[in-house]
């Protein structure tokens, strides 16, 4: 019952809010909208999260993986734009679901910017590692034996990062789809994107073998 | 009352070829305060986590645990039976102290209110006022053991079940951790299952001492008469040498009387039947200063330019194939001094003299290669890989050992530490001991002239202990030079050659055990605090035993 | 110091909400020039010395940057400054430039003292209601991701002290963190279950947890989150009247100076303002009971 008037309420306030604050911006409404859009794409995931049972394990385990991940961030610091976060998010999701995957990236997100500072970017940030780690999760099979494909898609998740990223740059600068400014923005930033793509390849290479092997293991042990 | 009654409680893992528990009987009074020990892997933490439903591990079990007369599967409340684990850091769930106090109440569903009450009432019980609102990460391993243990009493259980809660402990802590645990027993009147391998303090205080071999229960009585019976039982036991000082020296005398069991007991045991007729042992030689191994002069170190120092001027020289045991307090430097020798922190100002070579002029690795070793405090912190043979094989890679040379090196440093059998275990799987001594062959491995050992004896037992010591002599033998930081005072009566005492930075003495103990008056062994009257030199139980001895009773 | 970190979480949460919205959302002059200049006082309320010195060296280049480089992607507008390879740089692009940079730096800073204010606890506070098990996941990783940069450490030295990879090239260093990684998984994951455990004991997955906190509702904070209220919903009725809407292109608008107008930018530069006026009240207050004693 309470998880159905959830469900409705988040039909009728999600709309409404969206277009509430569309009338209220009208110069800025797409940048509001795709602002709403990506934290809203969260919601989901993370409603059924919380209605369905989960055992105190998996808890445990997402909590780790996070922290994992957020770990990696702040280690390799130094090095800008070389980052296992998007790694480790896919590993997560080959071995424990898509479910696990988005919920992972996301957290990391919100997490790793009590570090690194919040700001308007934090729920790009979620909605991509999200979905990055969810996609992983759906093409678990492919992905888990075939290295040239997981080398791919850490490549084009590189890319994919950059590209949501900088729809908000664009959105929130100009309130519409400057396709120049689109265009500057992935420019500028095409050094990092080549950055985020080889640091992703990179670490999925190394790393994906033997944390896997660690999962399987932790797995089997604790029954999982 | 009875509170607890478990009658033929026999259980085996999955997979397993043989029982982890068999045929357990034994029941636990309302009230009481009921000690379980026995060497590591004889199944204590598989009987406690089988006491505890929730905890329970997965296999097959036969028998009845029955709790205040229902059987165990009826007990609804999870706060009913409190239980402290052996890690103080992996028990803490949430990141601040208050929040982890009202963890348990949460999850029961207790209103806010009811909890702020709860939780200020066990804050002020066990002193935690003065760092409630602090992050848990930011704890001492005491505090947060402390924390683990009243976050389990916030939920008022009937019954403690406490798995070694202080193996990861300094001594320090550890006998405050078990003051509190009387404190709770005499005031509150809880009945405590504890289990234990260190048993100095625990033994005088427990009501009932029941020992566990090999998933049976070899004994069920009362602390006096466990060193009795279990020396008649079984004379060659390895929990003989766990047992506390006073209990080891009233066996090794023979004398018709009841055994004592702390300190003051035995020292009126020891002046009741002895005379001094030397005043002193002969003291044993003074080792002959050879060659320079390592040398600190005048050495300074600080973390950061606006901190306090944490070295002020240490000097002190090393000799080769000697064992150097440096003691102290908690945060006097002990550490930090062993990590200036490994090279690891830097003096800023002061020499030190690896070999006669300053430090400093050792580039790259060659400090590490075939001259200086550590061994961490955690021996988890040495392994990376997934087997033991993997961790093993990877140090002589970097060495550059041909690949048909490596299969006979790791053959006979893992003979030499009779861990052949544990080679292809994950790491993780292991015990303690086991890890130490994994831990050690991956560092001796590297063929270090000097092997230094930052706390060797935490967390493992007695049994382990001795081996550790037989392990170093032979290495001295060898001619390696041992440093070693510990806070076991047993430890480095028994094991070293000479002990230094840190204080507040710097170093204070420098002798052989028996002269260096023989002029502390508290920072001692408890054998020697119970002799000292008689011989002031008198260290180890051995040698307590063998004055006694020569002296001859006063009857 | 710091008068606005002992609200409440809700109030300070609506507070920052409400800022941020008008700020990101309303492109108006005065109501960002107001945003930035809150901004810039809290956070100076906030910082030592030689950290705002240094945000000045952060903030004033990227200032410049936004600045400069609009009038370069964007040709609109009808008074040309000047011609760059043949394409106008114009007035208008240049002066939306500087208003982009105006909001740029000013929701950084407000999201600088969101960080500073909003710490983790008040979040999960927040959010623990709504999401239980999601603010305990995060709750969780808080807690473990201190312990696991210790750990870590610990590892390297460990690790170092053995001669693996002590070498300072660079491919040792990157191989040495790598392995350092893949072991902090094993470590993690090993503690992980016993962590567990010790909530399972606790009697954690049971239904009906309640959420238990520190944080009290006073009435100064009702009085707090009031004001906060009808100072937000001032720009709001503004934004629906349209007072708010202001355009660069083709033509840069005039400031409204209607009494409507100017009580929106009243009202909002109250709401901005708020903060540092109440961290100036606290220490005015303060200095005079100290004189009283």
């Amino acid at each position: 019952m309470k998880k159905w008037i959830s469900y409705g309420v988040l039909c009728l306030l999600v709309p409404a809010v969206v277009l509430c604050g569309a009338l209220l911006f009208p110069a800025k409404q797409y940048a509001w909208i795709s602002f709403c859009v990506a934290l809203l794409s969260c919601l989901p995931v993370f409603l059924q999260f919380e209605h369905k049972k989960v055992s105190t394990k998996r808890l445990i385990l997402i909590a780790s993986m996070t922290a994992l991940s957020v770990l990696g961030r702040i280690l390799f610091t130094p090095i800008p734009g070389f980052k296992p976060v998007t790694a480790m998010v896919v590993i997560t999701a080959l071995y424990f679901g898509s479910e696990a995957g988005f919920l992972t990236g996301s957290l990391s997100a919100v997490i790793s910017n009590f570090w690194f500072g919040q700001g308007p970017w934090t729920p790009f940030q979620m909605f991509s590692w999200g979905i990055l780690g969810m996609i992983a999760g759906l093409l678990a099979g492919p992905l888990k034996r075939s290295r040239i494909l997981l080398a791919i898609y850490g490549a084009l998740s590189g890319v994919l990062y950059s590209v949501l990223m900088d729809v908000w740059t664009v959105l929130w600068a100009d309130g519409f789809f400057n396709l120049s400014r689109y265009f500057a923005a992935l420019a500028s930033a095409l050094p990092f994107t080549a950055i985020y793509a080889v640091s992703n390849v990179i670490f999925l290479l190394l790393l994906c073998k033997p944390i896997g092997k660690i999962l399987e293991r932790v797995q089997t042990k604790y029954a999982l | 009352m009875e509170l607890l009654q478990v009658e033929n409680l026999s259980f085996r893992y999955p997979k397993a070829e043989q029982n982890a528990l068999e045929e357990i009987g034994f029941s636990v009074e309302s009230g009481e305060f009921t000690l379980l020990c026995g060497p590591s892997g004889c199944g204590k933490t598989t009987l406690l986590r089988l006491l505890k439903k929730e905890l329970a591990p997965v296999g097959e079990k036969s028998g009845q645990i029955i709790y205040q007369g229902a059987p165990q599967e009826a007990l609804e409340d999870a706060g009913a039976i409190g239980f402290v684990q052996q890690n103080p850091e992996s028990q803490i769930v949430t990141d601040k102290v208050w929040h982890e106090l009202a963890f348990g109440l949460e999850n029961m569903g207790v209103p806010t209110e009811v909890i702020r009450r709860r939780v200020g009432e066990m804050a002020s019980f066990f002193g935690i006022q003065g760092w409630f609102r602090q992050k848990t990460d930011e704890l001492s391993g005491g505090q947060k053991q402390l924390l683990n243990l009243a976050s389990v009493m916030v939920m008022q259980p009937n019954l403690l079940i406490l798995d070694e809660p202080t193996s990861q402990l300094d001594p320090i802590a550890a006998a405050d951790f078990i003051a509190t645990l009387q404190k709770i027993n005499r005031e509150l009147g809880l009945t405590i299952l504890l289990a234990e391998h260190r048993l100095e303090e625990v033994f005088p205080i427990a009501d009932r001492v029941l020992i566990l071999e090999k998933g049976r229960i070899l004994l069920d009585d009362d602390p006096r008469k466990i060193g009795p019976r279990l020396s008649e039982l079984r004379p060659n036991h390895p929990m003989l040498h766990a047992l506390p000082s006073a209990v080891r020296i009233w066996q090794g005398l023979n004398i018709a009387e009841p055994c004592p069991l702390t300190v003051r007991e035995g020292r009126d045991f020891l002046e009741r039947h002895f005379t001094s007729r030397a005043e002193t042992l002969p003291t044993s030689e003074i080792p002959e200063a050879g060659e320079t191994a390592v040398e600190l002069k005048n050495v300074w170190f600080r973390y950061e330019k606006d901190l306090p120092d944490i070295l002020r001027g240490v000097s002190l020289k090393v000799y080769r194939g000697e064992i150097f045991c440096v003691l102290g307090g908690n945060g006097v430097g002990k550490t930090t001094a062993l990590n200036v020798i490994a090279g690891l922190d830097r003096a800023y100002r002061g020499k030190v003299l690896i070999g006669g070579k300053p430090i400093r002029e050792y580039k790259g690795s060659a400090l590490y290669r075939n001259n200086l070793a550590l061994l961490p405090q955690n021996p988890q912190t040495v392994f990376v890989k997934d087997t033991v043979r993997a961790d093993l094989s990877e140090i002589l890679e970097t060495m550059e050992i041909p690949k048909k040379e490596r299969a006979a090196r790791i053959q006979a440093v893992a003979d030499r530490l009779g861990i052949s059998d544990l080679l292809d275990r994950h790491p993780y799987d292991l015990s303690g001991g086991e890890q130490q001594k994994s831990a050690l062959a991956k560092v001796l491995l590297s063929e270090p002239k000097i092997l230094l050992l930052d706390e060797p004896t935490k967390g493992i037992d007695a049994f382990a202990k001795q081996n550790l010591r037989e392990i170093l002599r032979e290495l001295k033998q060898d001619g390696i030079t041992v440093i070693l930081v510990t806070h076991d005072v047993e430890f480095a009566a028994e094991a070293a050659d000479r002990c230094a005492f840190v204080f507040d930075g710097e170093i204070l003495s420098a002798d052989p055990p028996q002269k260096f103990f023989a002029e502390n008056n508290f920072y001692t062994t408890a054998a020697n605090r119970m002799a000292r009257g008689l011989w002031k030199n008198a260290v180890t139980c051995e040698q307590v035993i063998a004055c006694c001895r020569a002296a001859g009773g006063r009857q | 110091m710091k008068a606005f970190a002992n609200v409440h979480p809700a109030v300070s949460m609506t507070y920052f909400l409400s800022v941020l919205l008008v700020s990101m959302f309303l492109s108006h002059p005065v109501l960002q020039a107001e945003a930035l200049l809150g901004g810039i006082l809290f956070c100076a309320t906030l910082q030592k010395r030689g950290a705002a010195l240094r945000d000045i060296g952060f903030y004033l280049p990227l200032f410049l940057m936004v600045a400069v480089t609009n009038p370069l992607f964007s040709h609109n507008g009808v008074t040309p400054l000047f011609f760059l390879n043949g394409n106008p740089v114009t007035l208008e692009a240049f002066l939306y430039g500087i208003s982009l940079a105006v909001m740029v730096i000013g929701v950084l800073l407000w999201c600088k003292a969101y960080s500073e204010i909003m710490t983790s606890d008040k979040f999960l506070y927040l959010f623990g209601k709504a999401i239980p098990k999601l603010s305990l996941v995060l709750s969780m990783a808080l807690r473990f991701i201190p312990a696991y940069l210790r750990q870590s450490r610990r590892v390297s030295r460990a690790q170092k002290a053995m001669g693996l990879y002590a070498g300072k090239n660079i491919t040792d260093r990157v191989k040495n963190r790598m392995r350092v990684f893949a072991a902090m998984v094993s470590w993690s994951l090993e503690n992980a279950m016993e962590t567990s455990a010790s909530m399972k004991a606790r009697g954690y997955g049971k239904k009906g947890r309640t959420n238990f906190s520190l944080f009290r509702f006073r009435s100064a904070d009702g009085v707090l989150l009031g004001v906060c209220v009808l100072l937000l919903a001032v720009p709001l009725v503004g934004a629906v009247a349209g007072i708010t809407e202001f355009t660069y292109y083709p033509r840069v608008d005039n400031i409204e100076t209607t009494p409507a107008a100017l009580a929106v930018y009243t009202a909002f530069g109250l709401l901005s303002l708020l903060p540092f006026i109440l961290e100036v009240k606290e220490a005015l207050v303060w200095n005079y009971y100290r004189s009283k004693i």
